[in-house]
């Protein structure tokens, strides 16, 4: 490594660290972060090159996505047809498509691209929620082709929309009467499908290109083009089963000099028996890098708010639909717990609905009563619906949480209208509250789910304004100065990564995004129009084109 | 097709052990997708081979790591050779073992036999009154077709109370240490022996209801059936009809198709050259097979039922 000292000039170096919370100059050696302050630093520490190529500019930590999937590498493979605009690896902005016949246009010309005839064709992001007028039908894509099998993913996860090549393969019949096959007025089939049985079956018989692949090196690549775009230098993918063969892809991947990103994958519990887990983090562990972070352990709880299948407390659902599910049964969860707490393990516990939240807490009490583990640091990972109460008992245990602030703009309004109702929906995603109660926070975009983009994300809890243009929630805002810090610092804090990245401090990474101005002093609702000028990695820059 | 019997259960409740007991003392070929691959405890003499995520036994029968894709996981089970005979599925224990049982009725190949809900006899009373499982665990049993109660020795009241009470109707079967006869993950053990006889709409036969914990009647369809007549009787049968599964010719082109019906579901799909043939199983409270077969008639295509009257 070089010993140049590179002085890094800026408008505004923002450095969410409370003894010196702003500066104009940062210096760097060796990648990491030699000093910062006023222009007396340029010569402070020796001979030094300045950088003024961001002399206007707004410097900030590396932004943290704290519950990203590096699976978000992979989607682009396939044609995105979502409601909202968003970015591809390699910058393209791809609009958003407000209608059934613009979904149409786009998958016409992605047919048309297609160079194999029985290749299927596969789009994803799908999001009709907002579209008036009649429900996408088999009609529809039988217009794209009759021939080729099409499959076109929603959003939400929850739901394919086939056309009749694909129902057909399937053995899907119009005299069928199978969960989750849609029907229309007529009783016909529309080529909507949804429930696992149904969508698993026709996700085989298209073949699962696009839908379930596994993470290779250009995939991995690609993710970090598009958090590199956003000034993320560190973010996680949590939830992989971590094999031999995806551990290789992250190590060839990161170990690249241009690899603009540090990567924190969570190993997915339910891939193993719980020594077999402990055993294989204590593995991977050993090759951690400074630019690939393994140890910490995702468990899933329940499912999702929107697809209905995450666990309410009483009074349940709004619509009055059933509770959702466990994916791991409570006195299961308990006993899982205990293992990787005893083991040192920092667990990341999913959970969205408030009774699963309540749960993991309760499980989390009872493993530090048998086993007192100081600044163990739990995190609840997207802890929707918690109310004060759960985030105190919390903060009592020492744990952290990662709210899912996207929530409130991309599905606010469903929530308020379906799901869980006025009252209970203005407390989703209660960042206000979490910091009442001094509890560690982060928020996050659940990569792909809601594209990776922390300005994006902060503007979501400093405004909670939602995709109708309502506040949903008004108390539960926060100030651009905390959202700042639930982008950096606030998720470092739940890897145990706060003492190497999150803020500008002496010792640290040279990890920075450089923004065309400062997020806290535009106007709140501006700061997801803020642009990322450039990403700096471990002292390297990559300017955005 | 490769018969198919889910077993679900809470977590603790002997599915496990019962699956070790299915796979020592098979006749036939299993072929079980389990969940949890490391609690699989079979004798090192009765293993020949052991691969990642299969153990193949000396038996013929062979065990497997349910991976990620429960029906990718059934596709290669029946692309096994020898062909295995029978395919087990257990269920995680916090499964709704009906949300597997529907794989089998959408993946072409397999038919559905009974869901075996193992439950523990000593647990159970405090399972359904606990706050985090009550749900999970009434919900599994409601599902069954055929409840195991094991840990027997315990004694059995209590638990009979309940599972009269959550799923009436279906067979109980109490056992020890999952110790169960290898002919119960069927329906339609032993096969039926009478010849069918004749009515004016067709044929039927019905099994006796004490003979057997699934009475059953074969009914040989004399016509195609009408769509939505058809539809109006599945969509209206009482729970205690467990399954239809056969054959019959469908509509005025008479395509013939392939019946499997469930628990309120129904897939028919084409089957070339089949003969007409519909079994219907359920539980002692079956509406009686006179009371069966003038409904299922009722579903027949009305030029037909003109010509038999």
């Amino acid at each position: 490594m070089s010993s140049v000292i590179r002085v890094f000039r800026a408008a505004r170096i923002l450095t969410v660290n409370a003894s010196l919370p702003a500066a104009t100059h940062v210096a760097v050696r060796d990648g990491r972060i030699l000093g910062f302050g006023g222009a007396e630093i340029v010569d402070a520490f020796g001979p030094a090159e300045l950088d003024d190529r961001f002399a206007a500019a707004t410097i900030v930590p590396g932004f943290v996505e704290g519950h990203g999937h590096a699976a978000d590498g992979l989607m682009w493979r396939n044609p995105y047809v979502g409601y909202f605009p968003r970015f591809a690896p390699d910058g393209t902005r791809h609009e958003g498509l407000r209608s059934i016949a613009e979904v149409v246009a786009r998958l016409r010309a992605a047919e048309a691209a297609m160079t194999d005839p029985d290749a299927p064709l596969i789009a994803w992001g799908f999001d009709p929620i907002y579209f008036e007028g009649p429900r996408m039908t088999r009609a529809d894509l039988d217009a794209v082709s009759s021939r080729r099998m099409i499959v076109v993913a929603h959003v939400s996860g929850h739901i394919l929309n086939v056309n009749g090549a694909v129902l057909e393969r399937a053995g899907f019949t119009e005299d069928s009467n199978l969960d989750g096959l849609v029907r229309d007025a007529a009783g016909m089939l529309t080529g909507e499908l949804c429930g696992p049985a149904v969508m698993g079956r026709a996700t085989r018989v298209a073949g699962d290109a696009g839908l379930a692949r596994t993470l290779d090196v250009p995939a991995l690549r690609d993710f970090a083009r598009l958090t590199r775009r956003v000034g993320v230098t560190t973010c996680t993918d949590l939830s992989n089963a971590l094999t031999d063969e995806t551990v290789a892809a992250q190590r060839t991947a990161t170990a690249a000099d241009d690899f603009p990103l540090r990567l924190v994958p969570a190993m997915r519990t339910r891939e193993y028996s719980v020594a077999d887990g402990i055993a294989r983090i204590s593995v991977l562990r050993r090759l951690n890098t400074e630019k690939l972070r393994y140890g910490i352990a995702k468990v899933t709880v329940d499912g999702s708010i929107q697809g209905f299948t995450a666990r309410m407390r009483w009074p349940g659902y709004h619509n009055g639909a059933p509770n959702g599910m466990w994916y791991v049964a409570p006195s299961e969860l308990g006993g899982i717990v205990e293992a990787y707490h005893r083991a040192g393990v920092q667990l990341h516990i999913h959970t969205n609905g408030d009774e699963a939240s309540e749960l993991a807490t309760e499980m989390i009490g009872r493993a530090l009563a048998a086993h007192p583990r100081p600044d163990h640091r739990h995190t609840l990972q997207h802890c929707q619906m918690a109310d004060e109460a759960i985030f105190r008992r919390m903060r009592a245990l020492g744990m952290g949480v990662n709210l899912f602030a996207n929530h409130v703009f991309y599905w606010g309004e469903q929530h308020r209208a379906l799901t869980m109702g006025p009252t209970r929906a203005s407390r989703l995603d209660a960042c206000g509250m979490a910091l009442q109660v001094g509890l560690p926070l982060a928020i996050h975009s659940d990569t792909p789910v809601t594209p990776v983009d922390p300005l994006f994300t902060m503007w979501c809890a400093v405004n909670r304004v939602t995709a109708a243009g309502t506040v949903l929630g008004r108390q539960e805002r926060i100030t651009p100065v905390q959202a700042l810090r639930a982008v950096t610092l606030g998720p470092a804090w739940t890897l145990h990564m706060d003492d190497c990245i999150g803020s500008i401090d002496v010792g640290k990474f040279a990890d920075f995004a450089v923004l065309d101005r400062d997020p806290l002093t535009s106007d709140p609702m501006s700061i997801r129009d803020i642009r990322v000028l450039a990403t700096i990695s471990g002292g390297t820059v990559f300017p955005n084109a | 097709m490769i018969p198919l019997t889910v077993i679900g259960g809470f977590l603790g409740a002997g599915k496990t052990t019962l699956v070790n007991h299915l796979l020592r003392v098979a006749d036939k070929r299993f072929g079980v997708l389990v969940n949890d691959f490391g609690a699989i405890n079979i004798d090192a003499a009765l293993i020949a081979s052991r691969d990642g995520g299969t153990i193949a036994l000396t038996n013929g029968c062979v065990c497997c790591e349910i991976g990620s894709d429960l029906g990718a996981g059934l596709t290669a089970l029946a692309a096994r050779v020898p062909a295995i005979e029978h395919a087990i599925v257990e269920a995680s224990g916090v499964s709704d073992p009906w949300r597997i049982a529907q794989l089998a009725l959408v993946e072409p190949g397999f038919s559905l036999e009974p869901i075996l809900v193992v439950a523990d006899a000593e647990a159970l009373p405090g399972q359904v009154a606990d706050r985090w499982i009550a749900d999970t665990v009434i919900g599994q049993i409601q599902a069954a077709d055929r409840i195991i109660l094991n840990k027997a020795e315990t004694g059995t009241d209590a638990a009979h109370a309940i599972l009269r009470d959550l799923r009436p109707g279906v067979p109980v079967t109490e056992t020890t240490m999952g110790a169960i006869d290898p002919d119960l993950p069927l329906f339609d053990a032993p096969p039926f022996d009478a010849p069918p006889f004749d009515t004016p709409s067709g044929r039927f036969r019905a099994d006796s209801p004490v003979t057997h914990d699934f009475p059953r009647l074969l009914f040989v369809p004399p016509g195609p059936f009408d769509r939505a007549r058809l539809r109006a009787v599945l969509a209206g049968l009482p729970r205690s009809v467990l399954r239809i599964k056969g054959f019959c010719a469908l509509g005025p082109e008479a395509a013939p198709m392939l019946l499997q019906y469930a628990a309120g579901q129904w897939a028919l799909t084409p089957a070339p050259g089949s003969a007409p043939g519909l079994v219907v199983i359920g539980t002692p409270d079956m509406p009686a097979p006179e009371a069966m077969v003038t409904l299922l008639t009722s579903a027949l295509q009305t030029t037909f039922r003109s010509r038999n009257d």
